[in-house]
């Protein structure tokens, strides 16, 4: 359990930016989605996309936003997002377009889980941003889209 | 250095509030006297506040217990149906719960009862960052199946007065199953506050999920 305490900033702070920039090229970054039942809750607890067990709390007079920083330190950042984790999940037609969705995914920087024989693209932004970036694989049947969002 | 460190070295965490909610008779002043106990035995500094219609009779019962200092226990009299105090103007009990951390510095966990009131009272965010739903098996087996608000949105569902199953013709181990399915897998706990079953089991989660020591 990693025992967390106050808002550091928000994520586009000028003073935090930069730090956080390097870390998400590091892959140091962590996100905390909290679900929205739970917004406004002074004290939670809820694993990151990464699996780590965060028990945070706040202050009373302070306000959990879309983007606030909970954690941070030379080698990583815990982020918190508002909403339910999408997950859009992908599976390769045979093993050459394995590597085309691997190699997209990885240049794309998309945050990704392994499940058997499929990927699971862990979604930031949009739907339709995503899939535009590797419509031609889609398209030609090399990759198919397993089960909804 | 982590958030917590810094935080720690320079000030007080404020305490944690429950809020403890349900219909009328179910057992949520026998819960907060069971919890009493519990608590206070594992090391927990706690303190209680009471919602009542017009009288501060909750207060008063559970200052004459004899298990807490009486001066941690306040009372809130709503004046109103219970849920005005507790989820549209939670001021009153806002209030209390500040007096009760200042009064009482070291206090880590603050036991919010509101009134009795119907299925579909809830506690505001502002109010509390955990709150429990007490129903009973006397109220009937259908109560979880009727889905009101109390029962789906409530962190943890507490099924109280289980001995009485049997003489009501409930079907205990099917309106705990129905009660998780409404409740897509979230807590439900069954007690029984007369005779102090299931509290240890209530106090394991509320450690967990607010106090964050397990």
């Amino acid at each position: 359990m990693l025992r967390l305490h106050g808002i550091i900033g928000q994520a586009g702070d000028p003073d935090l930016a930069p730090l956080l920039h390097h870390l998400e090229h590091e892959g140091g970054i962590e996100l905390l989605f909290v679900p929205p039942a739970d917004l406004g809750r002074k004290r939670f607890r809820l694993e990151t996309d990464r699996g780590t067990d965060c028990a945070v709390s706040l202050d009373r007079n302070e306000e959990l936003a879309d983007g606030s920083v909970l954690f941070l330190d030379p080698e990583r950042a815990i982020i918190a997002r508002f909403g339910e984790q999408q997950v859009w999940r992908l599976r390769p037609f045979d093993q050459a377009a394995a590597l085309k969705l691997g190699w997209n995914a990885g240049n794309l920087h998309w945050r990704v889980r392994f499940a058997g024989d499929v990927l699971e693209v862990l979604l930031d932004r949009p739907l339709h941003e995503y899939r535009a970036r590797i419509l031609p694989l889609l398209d030609s049947g090399e990759v198919s889209e397993a089960g909804d969002v | 250095m982590n958030q917590l460190a810094k935080d720690t070295q320079s000030k007080q965490i404020a305490a944690a509030r429950l809020g403890i909610g349900g219909p009328v008779g179910s057992g949520k002043t026998a819960m907060v006297e069971r919890l009493i106990p519990v608590l206070m035995a594992r090391g927990i500094d706690i303190a209680v506040i009471t919602n009542d219609l017009v009288t501060a009779e909750d207060a008063e019962r559970v200052r004459r217990s004899g298990l807490i200092d009486p001066a941690r226990v306040s009372a809130v009299e709503a004046g109103a149906c219970p849920h005005t105090v507790i989820r549209e103007d939670p001021t009153l009990n806002i209030e209390a719960a500040d007096e009760l951390e200042r009064r009482f510095p070291g206090v880590e966990l603050i036991l919010i009862e509101s009134g009795g009131d119907n299925l579909a009272s809830t506690f505001s965010r502002d109010l509390t960052d955990f709150w429990m739903f007490v129903i009973d098996v006397a109220g009937g087996d259908d109560i979880p199946r009727k889905r009101g608000p109390g029962v789906i949105r409530s962190d943890l569902l507490v099924i109280n007065k289980t001995d009485l199953a049997p003489h009501v013709g409930v079907n205990l181990p099917k309106m705990h199953e129905e009660a998780l399915k409404v409740r897509e897998g979230r807590p439900v706990l069954l007690t029984n506050c007369r005779k102090g079953e299931g509290i240890d089991a209530v106090v394991d989660l509320i450690e967990r999920e607010v106090l964050f020591r397990r």
